[in-house]
């Protein structure tokens, strides 16, 4: 029998005993799944992703993700989680403004082990930027940031890919080209997961987790959700 | 890759940088500056502080009966012991021989002048001597040895360099011809001037003497009458005689060690302790070493001299470090306050660096490379910054004529710059960096 890779239960988060973020959220992912969470603003998604990320704790219930679980691990052992298990993709991108391409790469890779310049350069060409890796963020159009973030997330081989709005700040092309990335992991068998607001986005995955104030709506088929 | 990292972030934050760079460097432009000075100043007011006569005499070990009226010194010549004048250049070849500034052998008697009693003191006035030759070794109680450089040299001393503040009228008698250098008390009473003629006596013994010159010192030697050491060696019949030694060393102040050595035999310290103390120009290791050097002398410190000399150069040391222990706070602070800002300006990076798995270690290492790098680019700059301020402190502040400091002395206070600005960068920076390493990356990245 397969184990989930990720595996949520129960999971409440309060700020400050007052704000109640996510309700006995309980969530599966098996690996090589791609899971889109989706909702609307403020519904908890990226409370929900940051949780598997090992970047938050709940206030109750368990996280474990390949066996791990979250909840009892010291900070550097979080740390270590994240360099070796998760790549992250953020809305915002995120990149170190005075680092080239190739150099935002080689962080995550310094980080985990060890930089490698020849590595990193091939990651970029995989997402097509063979010819912009020595460029600064500042030179670089969203599409192109989301993808040095995306080769970024991908140099150290993690068992989960972990995106939060990936496409949220990319026009349509750009958008497109991101998306075709996405689906190319996927069919090499990475686990996928997205939070998205974006019915578009979240219909490609093969399980949509819908969230509304913090719980977890009953499952709703993708297919039916991909007809309306 | 933390190099590449390292270099972009100092050069994308130029201004920051330079504003780090400038307060350590002020810091250590000070440090710098004062230790040249401290060393400067100590040496030269070291020298300064001889001239205010001698810190010790060598007396024979047996010593005279002698007894004091009015400022003459009665001996009683068959219970006298002296030392040998041929002994004397062995004082330039002990171990601290460059710190012995100056001596001059003494051989007094009362005689008469021109039917007045006084006391007729031969000496050197201006000699110049030779040092023994011949490499020496200096040999522990551990066995070890330190072969001391060869000297061939001449030295040039006597009573001028050793008793610099007399005012003589005239000029100092020469150490190859006779001539008499005269009290101004007793002159006044022999109603005798400069080119006058004085007859002196003892026993049967008499000679004519020219007054070459006329002294005034503020003490019991404005009584008293000088003459070169082998005229009052003749006079006295006591050829090649000396009853004393009056001697000017550059000594360190006194320590905890210093005064446990002075308490026992300093052979009996402890074989580390006997070989600090012994390499160390203390006032009891330099009389020890004068004793080792000269047979049957024995050493007294004149403490008056040397207890206001080190009171005063541990008072100025005191201060020197006290100035730059505020620098260094006042650097240090400045730091911290440019750090924290630079810390929360850049909260959104140290949190992405967190979500990609950086540890404490890796968030530490960088940034407290990042200071120590400013840390040594103050340094450099404060020390080449104190070079340019010591003449400009040495002549305004301490009246020193210039600044001579020696190259390998210069060469010294560099690393001692350096450790002092890397630590005023880290000091500054620690809290800073301690504080970033509890950033939550959920809150960073959100910019909360």
């Amino acid at each position: 029998m397969i184990e989930p890779l990720i595996l949520l239960k129960a999971v409440t988060k309060d700020y400050n005993g007052k704000v109640r973020a996510l309700d006995q959220v309980s969530l599966e992912v098996y690996p090589g799944e791609w899971a889109a969470v989706m909702g609307a603003s403020g519904s908890g998604k990226t409370t929900l992703l940051n949780m598997i990320a090992a970047l938050d704790r709940p206030t109750s219930g368990s996280v474990r993700v390949d066996g791990e679980d979250l909840l009892f691990l010291t900070e550097e052992d979080r740390a270590r989680f994240r360099r070796e298990k998760v790549g992250l993709i953020f809305q915002q991108f995120y990149l170190i403004p005075y680092l080239t391409a190739v150099e935002n790469v080689m962080l995550a890779q310094y980080f985990h082990s060890m930089a490698d310049a020849r590595e990193a350069a091939e990651a970029l060409r995989r997402v097509g930027l063979g010819e912009r890796m020595g460029h600064y963020p500042s030179e670089l159009s969203g599409g192109e940031q989301q993808r040095v973030c995306m080769a970024r997330a991908l140099i150290n081989q993690p068992k989960i890919i972990l995106a939060d709005e990936p496409t949220g700040n990319l026009d349509a092309e750009n958008e497109k080209t991101v998306m075709e990335i996405f689906h190319d992991l996927h069919r090499r068998g990475h686990t996928l997961l997205f939070v998205t607001h974006d019915p578009q986005i979240g219909t490609q995955a093969d399980k949509i987790v819908k969230l509304e104030h913090g719980r977890v709506l009953p499952a709703f088929p993708v297919k039916a959700l991909r007809s309306i | 890759m933390l190099g590449r990292l390292l270099i972009k972030s100092l050069w994308r934050e130029k201004a920051r940088t330079a504003l780090i760079v400038l307060s350590v460097a002020t810091a250590s432009t000070l440090v710098s500056a004062f230790l040249n000075i401290a060393f400067t100043v100590t040496e030269e007011m070291a020298g300064e502080l001889r001239s205010f006569g001698a810190n010790i005499v060598v007396v024979p070990k047996s010593e005279p009966l002698e007894i004091v009226i009015g400022g003459l010194r009665f001996v009683s010549p068959g219970e006298s012991a002296y030392l040998e004048e041929a002994d004397l250049p062995r004082l330039k070849a002990i171990f601290w021989r460059h710190n012995i500034a100056a001596f001059a052998p003494f051989l007094s008697r009362v005689v008469e002048v021109e039917g007045e009693q006084a006391l007729l003191v031969g000496t050197w006035f201006d000699k110049d001597i030779r040092i023994p030759e011949g490499k020496r070794f200096f040999t522990f109680a551990s066995g070890a040895q330190r072969e001391a450089a060869s000297e061939t040299e001449t030295f040039r001393t006597g009573l001028k360099s050793l008793s610099r503040w007399w005012q003589v009228e005239g000029e100092w008698p020469r150490e190859d011809e006779d001539g008499a250098l005269i009290g101004s008390g007793l002159a006044r009473r022999l109603k005798v001037g400069i080119g006058g003629r004085i007859r002196i006596a003892l026993e049967k013994r008499s000679a004519v003497l020219p007054v070459r010159g006329i002294a005034r010192t503020g003490g019991v030697e404005e009584e008293q009458i000088f003459v070169h050491l082998k005229l009052a060696q003749d006079l006295f019949g006591l050829p090649g005689k000396a009853e004393k030694i009056q001697v000017s060393a550059l000594v360190t102040p006194d320590n905890a060690l210093a005064a446990r050595a002075s308490r026992v035999d300093p052979a009996k310290l402890p074989l580390e302790e006997y070989e600090t103390w012994y390499c160390t120009p203390y006032l009891g290791s330099v009389i020890y070493q004068i004793e080792e050097a000269i047979p049957n002398a024995k050493g007294k410190a004149i403490r008056q001299v040397s207890e206001a000399e080190g009171a005063f150069l541990a008072r100025m040391r005191l201060t020197f470090i006290l100035v730059i222990a505020v620098a260094i706070l006042a650097a240090s602070l400045a730091v911290m306050a440019t750090m924290v800002t630079a810390i929360f300006e850049r909260r959104q990076e140290i949190g992405l660096m967190k979500a990609l798995g950086a540890n404490a270690k890796h968030l530490g290492l960088f940034f407290l490379l990042e200071a120590a790098l400013t840390g040594i680019g103050g340094g450099i700059v404060g020390y080449f910054g104190g070079l340019a301020l010591v003449p400009l402190l040495s002549v305004r502040t301490f009246s020193l004529g210039g600044f001579g400091l020696s190259l390998s002395l210069q060469a010294a206070i560099l690393p001692i710059t350096l450790l002092v600005a890397v630590s005023v960068a880290l000091l500054g920076s620690f809290f800073p960096v301690k504080e970033a390493m509890r950033f939550e990356p959920v809150k960073t990245l959100r910019g909360i």
